[in-house]
């Protein structure tokens, strides 16, 4: 007779906690940047990690003139940043394809300037390469290739409960030189409350280029939606009135077959007592 | 022998801290423990001691109801010189820390290390560092001790959640790599990069004087290179301890060196550093996970200014000192 009332533990962790090794890994090593919730959550929706990829891109910027009075887009600047972006994306997408991945979540694009030239910089995209635990084909990106995805475990697990899958990363960019305001019009508000119309202008401008670019790929994609969209303002060492708006998401597309809007449950609400 | 001689022998290390200093090397010679240390240690194992544990009460609450008590903090330290590679010394001085801190869990009968911190203190030495980890031993009640306790970097609440889910973290991997880009040839860490007049450095160096935007691609191809050998590293490193790597600590440079009349050397540096888990593949996750939205306001997007999503302000409206 026993009388262990402690909560049961898995033979096979048990056996490794003695001391136990298994020999051999049958199925290799995977390597992951997944927190331990995430690692729970993406095997919780019937995912394994196989393998970290990274993709990266070292760019150097070259230089584009813009006139003094004109807003306009800069356009060759534009499509260096996408085209770095891109590359480091498309780069990260072949490793995860090498692997056998369905798919790539918690994608991180970060850019990194090189403190030795301030032209020069690294576009890094990393995320964890993830296959479908039984072999499930139905979660490819488009052309057959793995998907690429920004979300989290957590939210990966929550999008597919919902229905829906993650299609591809989808971005748009823009960098816009804005105009500066001649020394009439200057002096003409000097003391008074007024809208800057151009600034106003040219602010819209760039980030509705940015957005319509991102909404284009998504569309083209065969998106539905795309979730968790986000619209960034940066300047790369640029002069004061040149900035880029990047627009960055997931597009989705619902599962075939997938969750009936009825059946999702709704979430319960808490509260925490202890924090 | 005066007063002067007794003020000289009282400021040197007494006869016992001496005899405890002789303790350590020896031990740290022979890749063993001094003998107090191995006495402190079997003496919290055997309960004829205090244990002592980094856990908070709410982690003492679900390792106790998992059959699991700790036993006492353990460390392991290596102070590491660098010489001819600062990227390999970073691995070495890991491992040799690990097998350290391994040795004081055995000694104190543990089957496991849990919380485990990476420290380093913030003094250099010239071209060394020392790689520190402390953690608490833990003993599982129906288990007999470990020859090889697993070393867990997670705190113990995330420790007993892997281990229901069927995984174990067993220990830390490192994958460590550095190249030269250089126009001879002759890489340190075994470069490979081919010589001549056209080489990466010279195409490297007249992409960065151009005024054109455009992709240094051999620079791009040298840096995945290293990262890419750093991670097969750490699948090597991984390997005998277990099937998978949580890799957390991604550190990478790229420095660059000039030379006279000639375009610049590139070295490439790249450490990756994870934590080994052992687990079945397509596991079966037995708890459900029921969604919730928790009311604090804390989590409320509304109530951080200054973040990304809300930056035209940049503090709330009562900036107090603080409490009265």
């Amino acid at each position: 007779m026993t009388d262990d009332t402690t909560q049961p533990m898995p033979e096979h962790a048990l056996a490794r906690l003695a001391g136990l090794r298994r020999e051999g890994h049958p199925d290799g090593i995977f390597t992951s940047d997944f927190s331990v919730n995430e690692f729970l959550l993406v095997r919780k929706a019937g995912f394994e990690p196989i393998g970290l990829c990274v993709g990266s891109c070292i760019y150097h910027l070259g230089f584009q003139f813009a006139g003094w009075t004109a807003s306009q887009e800069l356009d060759l600047l534009s499509t260096a940043m996408y085209e770095a972006r891109a590359l480091a994306m498309e780069r990260m997408r072949a490793e995860a394809q090498n692997m056998g991945a369905d798919g790539i979540v918690g994608v991180r694009l970060a850019v990194k300037r090189l403190e030795w030239d301030a032209k020069v910089l690294e576009f890094v995209a990393i995320g964890t390469g993830i296959v479908h635990g039984k072999g499930h084909t139905g979660f490819k990106g488009p052309n057959g290739q793995p998907f690429t995805s920004a979300l989290s475990g957590q939210d990966f697990w929550t999008l597919l409960q919902s229905g829906y899958r993650p299609l591809e990363m989808v971005m748009g960019s823009c960098v816009y030189h804005v105009a500066r305001r001649g020394p009439m019009a200057a002096l003409g508000s000097v003391g008074q409350n007024v809208e800057l119309t151009n600034f106003s202008l040219a602010l819209y401008e760039a980030r509705e280029i940015a957005m319509e670019r991102m909404q284009l790929e998504a569309t083209k994609a065969g998106a539905e939606g795309v979730v968790g969209a986000d619209l960034h303002e940066g300047s790369h060492n640029w002069s004061s009135h040149v900035i880029e708006f990047f627009a960055i998401g997931t597009a989705i597309v619902p599962i075939e077959g997938g969750a009936d809007p009825e059946r999702i449950p709704d979430p319960k609400l808490v509260l925490s007592v202890n924090s | 022998m005066g007063l002067f001689g007794a003020l000289f022998r009282r400021r040197g290390p007494s006869a016992e801290a001496l005899e405890r200093a002789r303790a350590w090397e020896e031990a740290l010679e022979r890749d063993a423990l001094p003998p107090f240390v191995e006495e402190r240690l079997a003496g919290a194992a055997a309960g004829r001691a205090a244990w002592v544990a980094t856990m908070s009460p709410a982690e003492l609450r679900l390792v106790r109801s998992h059959g699991i008590r700790p036993v006492a903090t353990v460390s392991g330290t290596c102070w590491y010189h660098y010489g001819w590679s600062w990227t390999q010394g970073h691995a070495e001085g890991w491992h040799l820390a690990l097998d350290r801190i391994r040795r004081e869990a055995a000694a104190a009968g543990a089957n496991a290390v849990v919380d485990v911190r990476m420290r380093t203190l913030r003094h250099t030495f010239g071209a060394s560092m020392d790689f520190t980890l402390i953690g608490t031993a833990v003993k599982i009640d129906r288990l007999p001790p470990s020859p090889d306790p697993v070393v867990a970097t997670v705190p113990a609440l995330e420790f007993v959640r892997l281990i229901e889910a069927g995984i174990v973290p067993v220990g830390i991997a490192v994958g460590a790599q550095y190249e030269w880009m250089d126009n001879t040839g002759w890489g340190g860490g075994g470069g490979g990069w081919s010589s001549g007049w056209s080489g990466p450095t010279w195409n490297t160096q007249s992409v960065l004087r151009s005024w054109n935007s455009q992709p240094l691609y051999e620079l791009t191809d040298f840096w995945e290179g290293i990262r890419r050998a750093a991670h097969a590293e750490l699948r090597r490193n991984v390997a005998p301890m277990g099937n998978g790597v949580l890799a957390h600590i991604q550190f990478g440079e790229i420095i660059k060196q000039e030379r006279d009349k000639q375009p610049p050397n590139f070295l490439g540096r790249h450490i990756v550093i994870g934590t080994v888990v052992d687990t079945p593949r397509r596991a079966e996750l037995s708890p459900d996970i029921e969604p919730v939205v928790d009311m604090r306001d804390s989590l409320s997007p509304l109530r951080l200014p200054g973040a990304a999503r809300h930056s035209a302000y940049s503090a709330d409206i009562i900036d107090q000192e603080g409490a009265i």
